[in-house]
């Protein structure tokens, strides 16, 4: 009873409450590692659909929303932080379907808000699966680059290890850099065990693929995507992110090296 | 011979697919998009693959990247509508497997030998390992990002209305 005359309060809701919504929406589909255009498109499809005008500045850190009432001329800027969220493309896919919803006239704006709720608090897949999951491709991967069974088995060790201890850190809120280098220095100096105990044909692809795991694929690929939609400063944004935390993987791999004096040559 | 060429591209999807998922995992997609990455990342590498270890024309890991990532992208949109989440869930993970890591490897190797020795003759080979494996790396991934960001910018209506 309650719940419906709350959704009835808000069926027809004013600008500046359209706008803290759309603001929120888009900052949490940024967060969740959604491109610019998807991002662009799911918010104006929305603004239409509850009869506002909306124009939206993608900053790397902000989303700035400026909205407009198409009757009376009101207008509201908003300005709200990106949600710093892991990457999650079921958030992306979910918010995505969201806002068909609300522009098809299947969801009102109570839904919507309650649904985004739902959406905002969605459980993170299971760690130990993710985790098992993710070894696993590292050891397919060091066989697609010519390692042998003993390789593989390695980086699976060495990926296990180094992706848990990844997710104890950032369980324990520790900076993300600083857990790259961690984890890329521990995977790389137990799969540095190829190189020290002659286990194995192909030490040399142990030890490079170990830490490829931490690679962050996604940051770039949605850094090119932004580029060619001109989003040149989120672009931006984005690909440093990826360097970033490539230079803190490397920095891991590099320690490891210097510290158990592997001769490379 | 052609048996076990079959067999080499088959092993190779394969190990693409298991790749593919694992590195989905990470990035939490709907389950219904696990098969579609599988799919797609198996077909792309074993086309790269194929490109490059034929006895016609053996064409460069940049050049056959950049064709494989495209044709991720063009079955990415197709499948997206099929799984009914948007393209980027299934060809991000997909192109995961191609990312050249050997080559990024081989760079970060190349600069720490750089570090280690100070003879003129080797410091120059290992600048300029660090220079091909940096260069070959940095272009292949952008051949596959730009080659699988093409098909959903040019089938825009439908790579954005598959979540409809």
């Amino acid at each position: 009873m309650r719940q419906e005359n709350v959704t009835s309060e808000i069926s027809s809701p004013d600008v500046k409450e359209v706008c803290a919504f759309l603001s929120d929406y888009a900052a949490w589909l940024c967060g969740c590692g959604a491109t610019c255009i998807r991002i662009e498109k799911n918010v104006y499809r929305m603004a239409a659909a509850f009869g506002i005008r909306v124009d939206l500045s993608i900053m790397p850190s902000h989303i700035i929303l400026t909205g407009r009432d198409m009757k009376d001329g009101a207008s509201f800027s908003l300005v709200h932080t990106v949600c710093r969220s892991a990457i999650s493309f079921d958030m992306n896919t979910r918010l995505s379907k969201l806002s068909w919803d609300v522009a098809d006239g299947k969801s009102s704006y109570g839904d919507a808000l309650s649904r985004f709720e739902e959406i905002k608090h969605t459980a993170p897949a299971n760690k130990w699966l993710v985790l098992v999951l993710a070894s696993l491709a590292n050891a397919s991967f060091c066989r697609l680059f010519g390692g042998d069974s003993v390789s593989m088995l390695v980086v699976f060790v060495s990926t296990f290890c180094g992706y848990r201890i990844k997710q104890m850190m950032l369980e324990d809120k520790a900076d993300v850099r600083f857990v790259f280098v961690c984890a890329s220095f521990f995977s790389a100096v137990l799969s540095a065990g190829c190189h020290l105990f002659g286990w194995g044909d192909t030490p040399g692809i142990a030890l490079g693929c170990s830490v490829l795991y931490l690679v962050p694929g996604i940051p770039y690929i949605n850094s090119a995507s932004d580029m060619l939609d001109g989003h040149y400063l989120c672009a931006f944004s984005r690909f440093m992110n990826g360097m970033v935390l490539t230079v803190c993987l490397s920095l891991g791999l590099i320690c490891g090296l210097l510290m158990l004096n592997i001769d490379l040559a | 011979m052609i048996m076990g060429i079959m067999t080499d591209l088959l092993q190779d999807g394969f190990f693409a697919a298991v790749a593919a998922i694992g590195f989905a995992a990470i990035s939490n997609p709907p389950r219904r998009a696990y098969p579609c990455c599988a799919l797609l990342a198996a077909v792309g590498h074993a086309l790269r693959f194929g490109l490059m270890h034929n006895d016609l024309m053996s064409i460069h890991i940049i050049a056959a990247s950049t064709l494989a990532a495209f044709s991720i992208g063009v079955l990415a949109v197709w499948l997206a509508n099929l799984a009914k989440c948007p393209a980027e869930t299934c060809f991000f993970p997909a192109l995961l497997p191609m990312i050249p890591g050997m080559y990024a490897y081989r760079a970060i190797e190349a600069l720490v030998m750089c570090l280690y020795h100070q003879e003129e003759e080797v410091f120059n080979h290992c600048l300029y390992l660090l220079a091909y494996n940096g260069f070959t790396c940095t272009f292949i991934i952008l051949g596959l990002v730009v080659g699988a960001n093409i098909p959903v910018f040019l089938f825009k209506k439908m790579s954005f209305k598959v979540t409809r």
